[in-house]
């Protein structure tokens, strides 16, 4: 890996991860069907083992680009699913 | 892509471990320490240590509030338990209410002996709060700040105990495989068995630690469920139902609390250990009393501990309550049970002990893979070459995270025991001592060549836990060699962990010295692993 | 108690698992074990491990203890790996003197 790549990938990691890992827990504070509260605790759960994830995914993948492409889809995803559920 | 994959998860793991390693090493010992930390608070206060539960101490208690704070808004008496041998009374005074405008109060407070009933006060000191603080944020530097900078050493420990497992070949096969002598081979056998074995706690103590600060780290989930106010969340999940307090009534004798005490005791069958006092010596006084709750419980049920109230002026029994037998969702036992596992919260004594034996196991795992990056590293150099200045500085820096932090913490605790009792902020002092021998450990680190740099912290690190006992003999009434001591278990512990450690100290600097040089610079100390079974890895913690 | 027994019991079961693997034989009975032998010594690990289960289970509620009972199994091993090395026979009779000990002393306190 180059240091170019590693930095890219380490950002991807880092900010992508966190960016990824903070739209799951909107989206799933607001879309999953039980008690808010209960919402709230199951995105965090969720949320924290998602970035551990998105690092390992981001060292993982063939080049740079694929490391923030699949974090920035899934992002997506995530942002779309909150946009559905939060209130209007 | 298999292969790869595995590389490229190898390559992670390598980097992130050594990357926040250091700060993983300080973590994990800091923080295995906090399993005691109670008990080496009690042990850093010697003036409080003369004093046991009596039947009088109640009396004695209220004896002085009615003294000190007759008209406070309430009382509140913590009596002795196994990790505290002093009644602490604390007290919310009438006036200040006015002044405060919201936020907690804590109020006044002092320890009693409770069978002298005299007003006792210790030394100064941060005792085991400051190694339980420094764990989750450090020292000397923002709080917000440290707290952030060890939720990401905390981050890439989970990135690294993933990417740890898939690139572990044989991790079944391997399963009891540990062989000594081996070089690399073994580093690398001692860094798997410590990690694969308590990967559960490893786990564990990752996660939760995450789940801990998730307010912190995570808001946006309850900003988004919570548009409205984000403190609705915690007034839902966490309300413990509000003690509304009234305004104090006239004045008016109180009933005597000791037969409503035996009552509570025989209604819980268990010790009354907390009794509060809202609005004594008022005709509206009223009287809890609480029992602390069965320790498994605290995993699946939120709320206090089971307490009864009663009437302060007729004695008569108000309202008994329970910790909510509320059903909880799924996802709050997950929360719950990981937060509480981590804190050991419901933990006995021997479960403690477990605990503690597991952050060794955690603190050893840091350990060996930070000595396995450099053994590598040095057996890859030619013969006769020198070690590069990075290598040279991975090798001062783990130096000074493992030896240099024991020997840092001894220091404290004998700091504790030689700076005199009257010092001018003498907590404080103390915090200094530990960071002024710590750093003058990184300095040795740095410039003694490896090889002996080891030695000489190992040998220091030795002679400093053997003198913390004896000091303790020579400073104190209530050291291993007095029945003060041994009437309290938890302060017995302390120095006996303290002369395990100086064993597996000794035993490691042995193991130092009497293998000749071999060609690699990287100390040979996995044999020390041999004192496992019994005192486990004190050893790798003091190597 | 009951939880020091249970403890006892997982190295119990550990130790028996290493028996049935190839490699850890020689180091515990300084021999090789015919199969059906090795089968035996499983089988009785697992046991081992099921009954510390039972006895976990007693001491904390359901999800707690089963947590604690795989962190508990798996950190039995640890000093197993490091006496195995060097203490091999010590292994073997701690396994067999462990649980009957600690199972003793449970049954008095209890």
């Amino acid at each position: 890996m180059t240091p170019l790549s590693i930095t890219s990938r380490t950002l991807a990691a880092a900010l992508g991860g966190y960016a990824l890992s903070a739209l799951c827990a909107m989206a799933l504070a607001v879309i999953l069907p039980m008690p808010r509260n209960e919402a709230v605790i199951t995105g965090i759960l969720v949320a924290f083992l998602l970035c551990a994830c998105a690092a390992i995914w981001a060292f993982s993948v063939r080049s740079a680009w694929r490391a923030w492409g699949g974090i920035a889809l899934v992002s997506l995803v995530f942002g779309a699913l909150y946009l559905i559920g939060s209130p209007p | 892509m298999n292969g790869s994959f595995r590389q490229s998860m190898a390559w992670l793991h390598t980097w992130v471990g050594l990357l926040l390693g250091w700060l993983l090493v300080a973590i994990f010992i800091t923080g295995t320490s906090a399993y005691f930390r109670e008990e080496i608070t009690l042990w850093m206060e010697p003036e409080t240590h003369d004093s046991t539960l009596t039947p009088n101490t109640l009396d004695m208690a209220v004896a002085v509030l009615n003294d000190k704070a007759s008209d406070a808004r309430s009382w509140d008496i913590s009596l002795p338990s196994a990790r505290h041998t002093v009644a602490e009374l604390r007290w919310q005074p009438l006036q200040q209410r006015q002044q405060q405008g919201g936020g907690r109060n804590r109020g006044e407070s002092v320890s009693m002996d409770a069978d002298s009933g005299q007003v006792v006060e210790p030394r100064d000191t941060a005792g085991g709060n400051f190694l339980y603080r420094f764990h989750y944020q450090l020292h000397g530097i923002p709080r917000e700040v440290g707290r952030w900078v060890v939720c990401l050493a905390t981050m890439f420990m989970l990135i690294a105990i993933i990417s740890g497992v898939i690139t572990h070949k044989k991790i079944f096969k391997d399963f009891f495989t540990f062989r000594p002598g081996k070089g690399q081979r073994s580093w690398l056998d001692a860094h798997n068995a410590t990690a694969v074995l308590a990967l559960p706690f490893h786990f564990m103590i990752t996660y939760s630690g995450l789940l801990l600060f998730m307010t912190m780290l995570m808001p946006w989930g309850i900003d988004a469920a919570y548009p409205e106010n984000r403190r609705d969340f915690f007034s839902e999940v966490f309300s413990r139902g509000g003690e509304e307090a009234q305004r104090p009534g006239n004045p008016a004798e109180m009933v005597d609390i000791k037969p409503l005490i035996a009552q509570t005791e025989a209604h819980f069958g268990k010790p009354v250990t907390r009794i509060g006092v809202t609005n004594p010596n008022r005709d509206n006084a009223v009287i809890s009393l609480r029992v602390d709750r069965d320790p498994a419980i605290t995993a699946r049920q939120r709320g206090g501990d089971p307490v009864q109230v009663y009437n302060g002026v007729n004695g008569e029994l108000q309202e008994t309550l329970l910790p909510s037998e509320d059903p909880v969702s799924p996802s709050w036992r997950i929360y719950n049970v990981f937060t509480s596992l981590h804190m050991a919260r419901f933990a006995d004594p021997l479960t403690r002990w477990l605990f503690f034996l597991f952050g060794i196991a955690g603190s050893a795992m840091a350990i060996t893979g930070m000595l396995l990056w450099a053994n590598k590293r040095t057996q890859q150099l030619k013969r006769d070459q020198v070690p590069g200045s990075s290598l040279k500085l991975v090798n001062g820096l783990n130096m000074a995270t493992i030896s240099g932090l024991m020997i840092a913490i001894a220091a404290y605790f004998i700091g504790n025991r030689l700076l005199p009792v009257t010092l001018e902020n003498r907590g404080d002092q103390e915090i200094q001592v530990f960071f002024l021998v710590w750093l003058a450990a990184l300095i040795h680190a740095l410039l003694r060549p490896n090889r002996s740099g080891w030695q000489e912290q190992v040998a220091l690190g030795t002679v400093l836990w053997l003198a913390v006992p004896v000091i303790n003999v020579l400073t104190t009434d209530s050291h291993l060699f007095t029945a003060v001591a041994w009437q309290h278990p938890a302060l017995a512990s302390v120095d006996l962990v303290c002369l395990a450690f100086a064993g597996a100290g000794g035993y490691t600097f042995w193991r130092l010295i009497r293998k000749p040089a071999p060609a690699k610079h990287a100390p040979r100390k996995k044999p020390a692993k041999r004192t496992a079974p019994s005192t486990t890895a004190p050893a790798g913690e003091n190597s | 108690m009951i939880l020091l027994f249970a403890v006892c019991l997982a190295f119990s079961g550990m130790t028996l698992l290493a028996l049935a693997m190839k490699r850890h034989q020689p180091q515990i009975l300084d021999r090789k074990l015919p199969e059906p032998r090795a089968r035996l010594a499983r089988w009785s690990g697992w046991a081992c491990l099921a009954v510390s289960l039972v006895c976990v289970l007693q001491v904390w509620p359901t999800g707690l203890a089963l947590f604690m009972a795989i962190g508990l199994f798996a950190f039995a091993g640890l000093p197993l790996v490091f006496l195995l090395p060097y203490q091999q026979r010590l292994a073997w009779r701690l396994a067999m003197a462990l649980p009957i000990a600690s199972g003793a002393l449970a049954l008095v306190s209890a």
